[in-house]
């Protein structure tokens, strides 16, 4: 009489089959796996082509856009004598504590405003009126307040990623819906239960919206306040050869940051990911 | 004062009087008007009436959810003031949390529960067994259909042998083969688990299979029209002459009428109404 019987169970992958199921399988994840890398790399390909026809013909002048191997060539230098390095090290450390300063304040002041319509009132107009401003305009009154040692560039990194992860933050808590408080009231949740078995759950994919947001912000303050004001680091090496008319190394600079950026963000996904597993298998 | 109350204390439920405003855009709706109905231990009451006549509303006020009202509710003599574990509810959408899976949605109403570990575990176990659903213990929500999700809904309410249990339209969003199907099964769960049951419903044959007592409700202001006790051999028997006629009698009530005796009764109910108007 249990319809359970009447249904099928899900599928479980792997139980039950053959070496040659299992093998079917593999093959088939590795087609779709191989036409996604293609899918994704035919951009960036091309592109790589015609700017390789572009230096090798001389379209565009070389002082303006350089050789792909003039730019391969500045990156082995640069690591061989470990400039890259080095440069590379401090711009992540920079971005690092101000990005972990930036989302620890961020996700903190969104949960409080999320959670009190209150404070939301007071605070939130003031918040959307500040990420109108581009976090670099700050940059002249931090200077003056900061100087431009390392706490200028954190305090500005900080800022830069404290915005979108508290307004994102704030969303995904405020937006909890209110059959699921109310649930918890029923089940005479206290605070710590509605926190961790509610609202926290159901506010994640938002949070990490603003975590991926304050990353690539906190990438864009770093080579701002760099190039502006420091003598390390991937946008002073930017810099320098900018006024060097090294425009290879300025692209050396920039293929780093994107493959860094590209880590951090396939990163936090797979974080984001492993912690609402439920996404997955109830999309299955 | 302390007569009436020992009187009205024979009942588990006392809802005496009741009345509950709403402001709706500015002004003072009343949803609920002088609301009275007791109810006893192990009965099964079945609240039945059109959308906004407050059904839903008695039930938030008898969960504690909402304490801003006129008039007494009372849990054997005591006023309701907070939720409480001896009540669980079933919500018409099943409420359950995407992010937990079958077995974590039936625990999570055990986290304030004093029993021990292996004992909570065990008490999951059997209300999963009890709906019939022991094997998607793994399952999250989005893989269950909305049938299956309405009994691990039902499994949660359960869990903590609650002495009332509210159920809000629980399967009314449900395919009509399904819902007859759990409606066999909620009346087998709720007499095997000796709960008190309070079912809101707009499913008139649904409040005659399943209630002890029909309470029919009117809105404009939410008040209850009639109390119909169901009762005989045929109670259960949805062909059975007895279970028609009752069935229709609410209908007449609802203002639903199929033939001119019908109609008559209808027409009576709202005279009965206007009178002290």
């Amino acid at each position: 009489m249990s319809l359970g019987r009447t249904l099928a169970l899900p599928a479980r992958p792997g139980i039950g089959m053959s070496m040659s199921d299992r093998l079917r399988r593999f093959g088939a994840f590795a087609a779709k796996f191989a036409a996604k890398a293609l899918a994704g790399l035919a951009v960036p390909v091309g592109l790589a082509a015609a700017w390789f026809f572009c230096a090798r013909w001389n379209w565009i002048p070389e002082q303006i856009l350089p050789s792909p191997d003039a730019v391969w060539q500045t990156l082995r230098e640069t690591t061989a004598d470990g400039s890259l390095q080095s440069a590379t090290l401090v711009s992540l450390q920079r971005v690092l504590s101000g990005f972990a300063v930036g989302i620890v304040a961020g996700v903190g002041v969104g949960g409080a405003l999320g959670a009190s319509a209150t404070l939301r009132g007071y605070i939130e107009p003031f918040f959307l009126a500040f990420n109108q401003i581009p976090h670099i305009a700050w940059m002249p009154v931090l200077m003056l307040l900061f100087g431009i040692g390392e706490t200028l560039k954190i305090v500005l990194i900080a800022w830069a990623a404290f915005l979108p992860a508290t307004l994102c933050t704030l969303q995904g808590v405020r937006d909890v819906p209110a059959g699921y408080r109310e649930l918890g009231r029923v089940l005479m949740f206290d605070r710590r239960a509605t926190f961790s078995t509610i609202i926290l759950p159901c506010a994640l994919p938002s949070i990490f919206t603003g975590l991926r947001e304050g990353l690539a912000n906190a990438w864009h303050a770093l080579v701002a306040v760099e190039l502006l004001a420091s003598f390390e680091g991937l946008g002073y090496m930017m810099a320098y050869g900018r006024q060097l008319f090294q425009l290879e190394l300025v692209m050396a600079a920039m293929a780093v940051i994107a493959l860094i950026g590209l880590i951090f963000h396939t990163l936090l996904r797979w974080v984001e990911l492993r912690l609402s597993r439920w996404h997955l298998e109830g999309a299955a | 004062m302390t007569a009436p109350a020992r009187e009205t204390a024979a009942h588990a439920l006392d809802i005496s009087h009741v009345s509950k405003r709403f402001l709706v855009s500015g002004r003072k709706m009343l949803a609920l008007s002088g609301v009275d109905l007791h109810v006893d231990e192990g009965e099964f009451v079945s609240i039945v009436g059109a959308s906004g006549c407050g059904k839903s509303t008695l039930l938030r006020l008898i969960l504690g959810l909402d304490t801003d009202y006129e008039g007494e509710v009372r849990i054997d003599g005591v006023r309701v003031k907070t939720p409480g574990l001896d009540r669980a509810i079933v919500f018409q959408d099943h409420r359950l949390l995407p992010w937990l899976n079958v077995r974590s949605n039936i625990a999570v109403a055990l986290r304030h529960s004093p029993l021990g570990k292996a004992e909570k575990a065990e008490r999951v176990d059997a209300q999963m067994r009890l709906v019939g659903l022991e094997r998607f213990s793994d399952a999250y929500p989005a893989q269950l259909s909305g049938g299956m999700a309405q009994r691990v809904a039902i499994a949660r309410a359960l869990v903590n042998r609650p002495r009332f249990l509210l159920l809000d339209e629980p399967l009314g969003a449900l395919d009509a083969l399904t819902r007859l199907r759990l409606q066999n099964e909620l009346l087998r769960i709720v007499r095997q688990e000796g709960a008190t049951a309070i079912l809101v419903t707009h499913d008139v044959d649904e409040a005659v299979y399943l209630g002890d007592r029909v309470v029919v409700m009117r809105p404009d202001p939410g008040r209850v029209a009639t109390v119909l006790s169901v009762s005989g051999p045929q109670t259960h028997d949805r062909s059975s002459p007895g279970f028609i006629g009752l069935r229709d009698q609410v209908l007449a009530l609802l203002g639903v009428a199929y033939n001119g005796a019908e109609l008559s009764l209808a027409r009576e109910a709202d005279a009965r109404e206007a009178a002290p108007a």
